[in-house]
């Protein structure tokens, strides 16, 4: 029988412009760096390779920023885009269904919103690699930090558990050998083994588990497998396949973004890997798998959250509840015995996963709907921008200090009052002080965890928000012990240099946009909320909406290309 | 396709080669063990995707990517997985002379 291929629209690769900007940068940095870079001096040449893998990100940023205009555009005067572009590029480029490559990836204006977020990170880690030395096969470094930013673009547009998987692989994989790049070190090659076994059972399992959901539903896109459970197909609920499939599945992303008990790796791998890769993971990799995992639970696997009458059996609503509440109190008790400044971070970034989970958990049963999940993609720019400037401080003292306990921060105050002073500010809005961004961070993440109707989930959540309330209080002790360090303490052995702007910059500038996204939350919370809702509902034109219930049994619409094909047998 | 192998074997097979290969992750010290044992964690995987893609009904507007497709990418993400951890073996094989992964110790706590 004749193979029934859908057509590709080329045009599709204008809306992955910024991905496949960064991919090709890659080489072009690797090439530079063979033929011209590698006769410099070793300073010379770390900061031109720095440079150049700058610009590409300054072209990539800046095609997304481009994207993000034409979005905006559509979505307010498509008119001016047929003008602009001809009849045919501009009807296209006004389309609104927000999916392209077949329904595997999505594209629109929150899509591009999430990748100018993480090419601005990506440029501050990228600048900050260039401030000391820890590998001399720097073409090779910084293609991987490109390219593991591919790979977190495309995780974070996925629409489809394929490009999911792919996407995924593509970020940790790039991660694992530029954790292992500190080769002057042991502790480095032993973070990156360790980061990649984890790691590699995780995909494992996940893809395990995806297998089984594809089987289960017949789908694996994420609005096709949300309209089966809505319609209330027992294809892949309440039977222990779809039981293990979901919990498969929460296995894998609890090992992307450390959540207990798959917490392990992380401590290990932040403290051993450079600082700017650790800084990588902490923030980069982290926003977009919680991203990804919003989508798959809250959109495809929403109907599933919580125990309801029908067959839909027991939900994962209280699993993430139970996970999310050890998450934070273990990442936060364990922190507090931390003497290593990137390990407290580490189990930091673990209690953070755990109100990040409280998000989750709240995003699927708000009555506010999509929107709640606004909550959650706030909290990940804050705390993203955070963590970078105090992963800029652990380069700091990497460079100067050639290791990173909390002590080696001592008499800081006194040194440098005023980057000293930024890093009050980080601290203080890790902790969630008022009137720091973290504070709104956390006050959205539980506001929307109290904001749904009378029902039995609504006490469990208020017990976790309370937790969480006593677990930020309780974070304060170790974020402190850091100020304590540098203003109570006097300097010891030798002393910290200056920071020059590779350092001083991602430190004052994550101080200045916490502050002022905390002084000015409301411009931010509106764009989360308009990045969350298009996020999950997203949908292709020709299939029925998600709400829809169609008929059990009911014929593939027209449109739709593929249809089942009965295996024949002679 | 009545004297066809009924799917349930099939997925039998495949949950069997998980455990299997889980097992054999958490058990096994030597490094490159673990990492065969993870090889098999993934075929499980795919054997399940082409089994479910031969016998399954696919869901109405459940589009053009059937399992066999993906079972044909993550055997292309398995080779690149494998590459990537044998890399990262024989690096700390060179600082430890060994591949036991109770020797890696340096970080903990």
């Amino acid at each position: 029988m004749p193979p029934n291929v859908v057509p590709l629209d080329l045009r599709d690769f204008i809306g992955v412009a910024p991905a496949v900007i960064l991919a090709v940068w890659g080489l072009v940095v690797i090439g530079l760096d063979l033929a011209r870079f590698r006769r410099l001096e070793p300073e010379a040449r770390r900061v031109a390779c720095g440079r150049a893998t700058l610009a590409g990100v300054g072209l990539a940023l800046g095609s997304a920023v481009f994207l993000a205009w034409v979005d905006s555009l559509a979505l307010t005067d498509s008119g001016r885009l047929v003008a602009l572009f001809g009849e045919s590029m501009g009807g296209y480029l006004g389309r609104t269904d927000g999916l392209i490559f077949l329904g595997t990836l999505a594209r629109g204006l929150a899509v591009d919103v999430v990748n100018v977020l993480l090419l601005a990170l990506l440029a501050m880690v990228v600048w900050m690699s260039t401030a000391y030395r820890f590998t001399d096969d720097l073409g090779e470094y910084f293609a991987l930090l490109l390219w593991a930013t591919v790979g977190m673009m495309l995780l974070a547009a996925s629409e489809e558990l394929a490009m999911l998987f792919i996407a995924l692989e593509t970020t940790t994989i790039c991660l694992y050998i530029a954790t292992a790049f500190e080769r002057s070190r042991r502790r480095s090659a032993e973070a990156g083994l360790k980061y990649f076994i984890y790691g590699s059972v995780s995909s494992a399992l996940f893809l395990y588990g995806l297998s089984l959901v594809y089987g289960l539903a017949g789908s694996t896109y994420f609005d096709a497998i949300g309209r089966m459970l809505r319609a209330g197909d027992p294809g892949l609920a309440g039977n222990l396949a779809g039981a293990s499939a979901l919990l498969l599945l929460l296995v894998g992303f609890g090992f992307k973004v450390a959540a207990v008990p798959f917490q392990q790796w992380a401590p290990d791998v932040y403290e051993g890997a450079p600082a700017p890769v650790a800084a990588w993971i902490a923030t980069g990799s982290k926003v977009a798998s919680f991203l990804a995992m919003l989508k798959v639970f809250v959109h495809a696997l929403g109907p599933w959250s919580r125990p309801s009458e029908s067959v839909m059996g027991p939900g994962w609503l209280a699993v993430v509840a139970v996970v999310a509440a050890v998450t934070m109190t273990y990442g936060n008790l364990a922190a507090l015995a931390q003497k290593n400044y990137k390990r407290m971070l580490a189990y930091s970034s673990i209690a953070h996963a755990g109100y990040l989970l409280v998000g989750l958990a709240a995003a699927s049963v708000s009555t506010e709907g999509p929107a709640a999940a606004g909550g959650v993609v706030y909290y990940l720019v804050v705390y993203a921008l955070a963590n970078v400037g105090a992963f800029a401080v652990a380069a700091w003292l990497a460079r100067d200090k050639g290791a990173d306990a909390i002590s080696d921060l001592d008499g800081l105050g006194a040194r440098s009052p005023f980057l000293a002073a930024c890093v009050v500010v980080l601290m203080l809005s890790l902790i969630g002080v008022p009137p720091f961004a973290g504070f709104f961070g956390k006050l959205y993440v539980f506001m929307e965890a109290m904001r749904q109707g009378p029902s039995g989930t609504r006490i469990v959540l208020t017990w976790l928000v309370a937790l969480g309330l006593l677990n930020s209080v309780l974070s304060a002790f170790y974020y402190v012990r850091v100020l304590k360090a540098m203003y109570l303490r006097e300097p010891s052995g030798r002393p910290i240099g200056p920071a020059r702007p590779a350092l001083a910059l991602p430190i004052v500038a994550t101080a200045a946009l916490v502050t002022a996204l905390g002084v000015f939350p409301g411009p931010l919370v509106e764009l989360s909320r308009s990045v969350a809702v298009p996020m999950l509902t997203a949908r292709r034109l020709e299939a029925p909406a998600a709400d829809d219930l169609p008929a059990p049994g009911a014929e593939s619409p027209p449109g739709v290309a593929w249809r089942p094909e009965t295996p024949t047998t002679d | 396709m009545n004297n066809d192998i009924p799917l349930s074997w099939f997925l039998y097979f495949s949950a069997a080669s998980f455990a299997i290969g889980l097992t054999g992750v958490l058990l096994r010290r030597n490094a490159v063990a673990v990492l065969m044992a993870i090889e098999i964690m993934l075929n499980a995987a795919n054997v399940n995707l082409v089994a479910f893609w031969r016998y399954g009904t696919p869901a109405a507007g459940s589009g053009p990517m059937p399992g066999v497709i993906l079972a044909l990418l993550v055997i292309t993400v398995a080779a690149a997985e494998v590459a990537v951890g044998l890399g990262l073996i024989l690096l700390c094989y060179r600082r430890w002379r060994a591949v036991d992964v109770d020797r890696y110790d340096t970080l903990s706590g």
